[in-house]
C-alpha cells in the first residue's frame, strides 16, 4: 500500500465527514444559501495567499531541480491565475476586488494557515507535503465525487465543481501524491506517524474550514 | 505616547476583559477549582516550550544587541518548565503527554509562523504584548492570593521584579523598533499587537471552559 494510500485510510473518517458536510452537500444540489457560500469566497481568498507562501517555501526546500521547477510553477499558478479566477469569481457574486483585499481572516483560517506556514517553514520537505495535501488533494476528492452526481442548476456552483475536478488540479494532486510517497519512502516509523499526524490535523482543518463557512464565524474575544 | 502605549490605551477595553477573567479572578481568591487549574498548567507547560523555537527563530533576525537578551529569556523559559513540572509534582498532577487544545494550537501556530514569515518587528511586538500580558495577570492575581497557596510560585515568577524589569526592557527595545519602522510595517505591528491579545484572552478563556477541538466526527 502506498504511503498516501495510508494517509487516506488515517484521515478517512474527516474526508468522508467533508464531503457529507451540509456545506459540500449544498454545492452539490444548490440548495446552498449564496450568502454562507460568499463566506468561502471571502475566506478563501485569503487563504490562499498563505498557500502560495507555502508553495515558495517548498521552492526554496526542494531536493531535486524537477521538484523546484514544479513547486515555482504552482507558486506562479496559484499566485497569478488561480487568485485572478477566485476574484473574477466573486465578482459573479457582486464581490469587488477591494472587498477581497479588505476582508479579514476568522480564526480558523487565521490557525489553518499559521499551522501550514509555520510547518513550511519549520518542518523538513515530508513534513510541508503532508501539510498541503489535505487541502491539494482533498479538493479534487471532493469535487470528483461531487462531478458524479447531476450538476446544480446555478452554474457558479456546477463551475466551483468543474473547476476543481479538471484534469490540471488532478495532475497536480496526483504528482503531490507521488511526491509524498517517494519522500516516506525512507522515513523510519516515528517519521511516518509524523507526517500522518500533520496529514490529519490538516484534513481536521479542511472540515473546520466547511464548518466555519457554514456557520459564520467570529473572533468571540 | 510611545507605541506601546498607544497600543494599550487603544485595547484597553480587551485588557481589562482579560484582567477581570474569571480564572484570574478565581485564581486570585483561592476558588479556582484544582482540575481547572491543572488544565491551563497542562496546556501553558505546551505553550511555554513552543516559546523557546519562537525566541530561538528571532535571534538571527534582530540586532546583535538583542541576542544577548533573548538567549537570556530562553534559559528564563527552561527554568519556567521546570517550575510546572515541579508544580505538577507537588499536586500531584500529569503535565506531560497532553494534547494542545484548539486554541493552544492556533497560538502556537501563530507565534511560530510569525517567527519564519513576519518581520522581526512584528514578532518582537508578539513577544512583548504576550509577556506584558502575563505580567499584568499575574500582578492582578498577587493582590490577594495567598502565600501558602499551591499557585503561588507562579505569581512570583510572572509578577516579580525580575519578570517586571524584562518587560520594561522589552518595552524600551519595541518602542525603538517602532519609531524606526515604516506606515505599512506599523500597521502590521498594530495588527500583531491586537492579535496577540486576544489570543491571550482566548487562553484564559480555554482554560476556564475546558474548550477542545470541535465536532470532528472520530473514530476512537
Amino acid at each position: 500500500m502506498a504511503f498516501t494510500d495510508e494517509l487516506h485510510e488515517a484521515a478517512r473518517h474527516i474526508w468522508d465527514a467533508q464531503v457529507e458536510h451540509p456545506f459540500v452537500a449544498g454545492i452539490s444540489d444548490g440548495t446552498l444559501d449564496r450568502g454562507v457560500f460568499e463566506r468561502w469566497v471571502r475566506q478563501d481568498y485569503l487563504y490562499l495567499v498563505e498557500f502560495s507562501r507555502v508553495f515558495a517555501w517548498a521552492a526554496a526546500k526542494a531536493d531535486r531541480l524537477e521538484a523546484m521547477s514544479w513547486y515555482a510553477a504552482a507558486l506562479h499558478l496559484t499566485l497569478n491565475t488561480e487568485m485572478a479566477l477566485h476574484r473574477q469569481y466573486a465578482e459573479r457574486f457582486g464581490i469587488g476586488s477591494e472587498q477581497l483585499e479588505a476582508e479579514r481572516m476568522w480564526p480558523t483560517t487565521r490557525a489553518y494557515t499559521d499551522f501550514l506556514v509555520r510547518t513550511a517553514a519549520d518542518g523538513d520537505m515530508a513534513d510541508l507535503v503532508a501539510a498541503l495535501l489535505p487541502c491539494a488533494w482533498g479538493y479534487v476528492y471532493i469535487a470528483e465525487r461531487l462531478a458524479a452526481s447531476e450538476r446544480p442548476s446555478d452554474q457558479r456552483y456546477a463551475d466551483w465543481i468543474e473547476q476543481y475536478a479538471s484534469e490540471e488540479f488532478r495532475e497536480a494532486a496526483d504528482w503531490l501524491r507521488s511526491e509524498m510517497d517517494r519522500l516516506a519512502a525512507a522515513a523510519s516509523d516515528e517519521k511516518r506517524a509524523r507526517l500522518t499526524d500533520l496529514f490529519v490535523l490538516s484534513s481536521t482543518y479542511e472540515w473546520r474550514f466547511w464548518e466555519m463557512c457554514w456557520r459564520g464565524e467570529t473572533w468571540t474575544v | 505616547m510611545s507605541f506601546c502605549e498607544t497600543q494599550l490605551d487603544r485595547l484597553a477595553p480587551l485588557w481589562e476583559r482579560m484582567l477581570s477573567h474569571p480564572f484570574l479572578v478565581q485564581t486570585r481568591d483561592g476558588t479556582i477549582p484544582r482540575d481547572t487549574f491543572a488544565s491551563w498548567m497542562r496546556q501553558d507547560y505546551l505553550f511555554v516550550e513552543a516559546a523557546i523555537p519562537f525566541l530561538a527563530a528571532l535571534i538571527p533576525k534582530g540586532p546583535a544587541s538583542h541576542w544577548e537578551p533573548m538567549t537570556q529569556a530562553i534559559g528564563a523559559l527552561i527554568r519556567e518548565l521546570r517550575l510546572f513540572e515541579e508544580r505538577a509534582e507537588a499536586v500531584g498532577v500529569e503535565i506531560k503527554g497532553t494534547r494542545p487544545s484548539f486554541t493552544t494550537h492556533a497560538y502556537i501556530q501563530f507565534l511560530l509562523a510569525t517567527a519564519q514569515n513576519a518581520s522581526y518587528e512584528e514578532a518582537y511586538t508578539v513577544l512583548y504584548a504576550a509577556e506584558k500580558a502575563y505580567h499584568d495577570s499575574w500582578r492582578m492575581v498577587r493582590d490577594g492570593l495567598d502565600r501558602t497557596s499551591p499557585w503561588w510560585p507562579f505569581v512570583e515568577n510572572w509578577a516579580g521584579p525580575e519578570f517586571g524589569a524584562y518587560v520594561a526592557y522589552l518595552q524600551v527595545e519595541l518602542d525603538k523598533l517602532a519609531r524606526e519602522a515604516g506606515p505599512e510595517r506599523l500597521h502590521r505591528m498594530v495588527e500583531a499587537f491586537e492579535t496577540t491579545v486576544r489570543y491571550e484572552v482566548a487562553f484564559w478563556e480555554m482554560a476556564m471552559t475546558g474548550e477542545n477541538w470541535p465536532g470532528i466526527p472520530s473514530t476512537d
